[in-house]
């Protein structure tokens, strides 16, 4: 399969979910977006951090909303682990003995809340990390290969969404619903654009995190793919800088 | 070929795929052998990500237009038809390709390369990915260096196993993105040390990986406790 048309299919999933709503995308629409196609029961969002305290951003359902709580408040869990592995961490069956072993608190109450299953993915972007995506089932469940590909697909958009939302907070806004074409990059990696974020970290003196939301504010604000302003950072014709408007010059190194 | 050279490559392979090593450190070190080994003027290692997208793991050489001819063959190229088949693709000369694949072809002559070779890397029944050289001189490739290529690419294949394991995940396709991630996280940190320093891409990566090995430490941990800033670098930075 061609990479944007997972990417495209599953965006277009969770944009039905908005409209349904009457309002433009948001997380939440992933994680019912996600219930839709994957043989979930529920699923939840919690923004993480490894300097500032976790939060729950939104759930599906009372077991979803109960299996976050859970987790950031034993700070155990899948939804830890993922976070701290950066990787996703599958439990297709919680009655499973080394599970329980595994999160002894987290395992036995999770069952007392009514999931048998649960998958975490880590919203991630290399260095980026801002939160993790729960999915539970009431029964065992294995997801397929399939599944599972859909499943990170759903993740990989949960991140772009959540760091979006900082895209106003540092008044770089469009002033509108962000164009559709804003996820195009999703699909087609291009090792420029995470090179170019390392680079604004410098240039802006910011974290991580506020280097990409920035570069992608930027790459909306022109109208230009994300992966063309990356690669002008990168060979030095773009240059960002704290105070002024990122400025065009004409060295080529 | 030079028998003590391939004896003293292998096990330095082996002695590198132990319980802690890093994956994208491991795989470098095997693009390296390549170049010095094999004769191969650049050597890539490519990996599919979960929509088949063929994605750089590891270069002999992290300049942005090295990788970047590796990226182009999602589109066109030996190492697209060899995943797709996961048969190797040989090319002598890449002269004579220019109606098969015209967009590579041409950015391959640019940089300065005449032949390809596309071994895949096979998981059971499954192509995860690719090894990829490139010689700067068309000519036949000698079959028994392709012999050994292919062997290289076999153990690129098994280092991912051993990551899994290390990992104790089940599932493959998660195994990979993981790895994938590692990747993002390098080239991110490779970015942030290259403006800090006004060094390129390459010398970023080489003063990352000297540094994990000085320090005993994998290599994603260093890229990432550099970018987050979490620790001094004494050595790394100015």
């Amino acid at each position: 399969m061609r990479p944007h048309r997972r990417s495209a299919r599953i965006q277009a999933l969770v944009a039905e979910q908005a409209a349904r709503r009457g309002t433009q995308v948001g997380v939440v629409d992933v994680c019912t977006a996600a219930v839709a196609a994957l043989p979930v029961g529920g699923a939840g969002l919690s923004a993480m951090s490894r300097t500032t305290p976790s939060h729950q951003l939104c759930s599906t359902d009372a077991i979803s909303e109960q299996l976050e709580e859970l987790q950031l408040t034993l700070g155990e869990g899948p939804c830890v682990d993922a976070f701290l592995h950066g990787s996703a961490i599958l439990a297709p069956d919680l009655l499973t003995g080394g599970l329980q072993d595994r999160w002894t608190v987290f395992a036995d109450a999770a069952l007392e809340a009514g999931a048998r299953a649960v998958f975490a993915f880590p919203l991630q972007i290399g260095a980026i990390s801002p939160g993790v995506l729960d999915l539970y089932a009431d029964v065992p469940t294995v997801l397929d290969a399939e599944e599972l590909a859909d499943a990170l697909a759903f993740a990989d958009l949960a991140t772009l969404l959540l760091l979006d939302t900082r895209i106003d907070e540092t008044g770089a806004a469009t002033g509108g619903p962000l164009p559709d074409r804003c996820f195009e990059d999703l699909g087609g990696y291009r090792p420029e654009i995470d090179q170019a974020t390392g680079i604004l970290t410098v240039q802006l003196g910011v974290g991580i995190d506020e280097a990409f939301v920035r570069l992608r504010a930027y790459a909306y604000t022109q109208g230009r793919r994300l992966a063309e302003v990356a690669a002008d950072v990168v060979a030095h014709r773009l240059r960002f800088s704290p105070d002024t408007e990122p400025r065009r010059t004409d060295e080529e190194t | 070929m030079n028998q003590q050279l391939l004896a003293k490559t292998f096990v330095e392979l082996a002695d590198n795929l132990v319980a802690d090593f890093d994956l994208i450190d491991f795989l470098r070190l095997l693009t390296d052998r390549c170049v010095g080994m094999l004769g191969a003027s650049a050597a890539g290692v490519l990996l599919a990500d979960r929509d088949g997208e063929l994605r750089v793991m590891a270069a002999s050489d992290e300049q942005v237009r090295l990788l970047e001819l590796f990226q182009l063959q999602n589109d066109e190229g030996p190492c697209l038809e060899c995943f797709r088949t996961g048969t190797q693709v040989i090319v002598p000369d890449l002269t004579r390709e220019v109606d098969r694949w015209p967009r590579f072809v041409t950015v391959a002559h640019h940089s300065g390369f005449g032949a390809v070779q596309a071994l895949p890397m096979r998981l059971r029944d499954e192509t995860v990915g690719a090894l990829n050289l490139f010689r700067a001189a068309p000519g036949p490739f000698d079959p028994a260096a392709t012999l050994i290529a292919q062997a290289l690419a076999d153990v690129a294949t098994i280092s991912l196993l051993q990551q899994r394991t290390t990992h104790r995940s089940t599932v493959l396709n998660e195994q990979l993105q993981t790895a994938l991630n590692s990747r993002v996280l390098i080239e991110q940190a490779k970015g942030k040390l290259a403006e800090r320093q006004g060094i390129d891409m390459e010398q970023a990566f080489t003063a990352l990986r000297g540094y994990a090995r000085a320090h005993n430490r994998r290599l994603a941990d260093v890229a990432r406790a550099f970018i987050d800033d979490s620790e001094r670098f004494p050595g790394l930075c100015t």
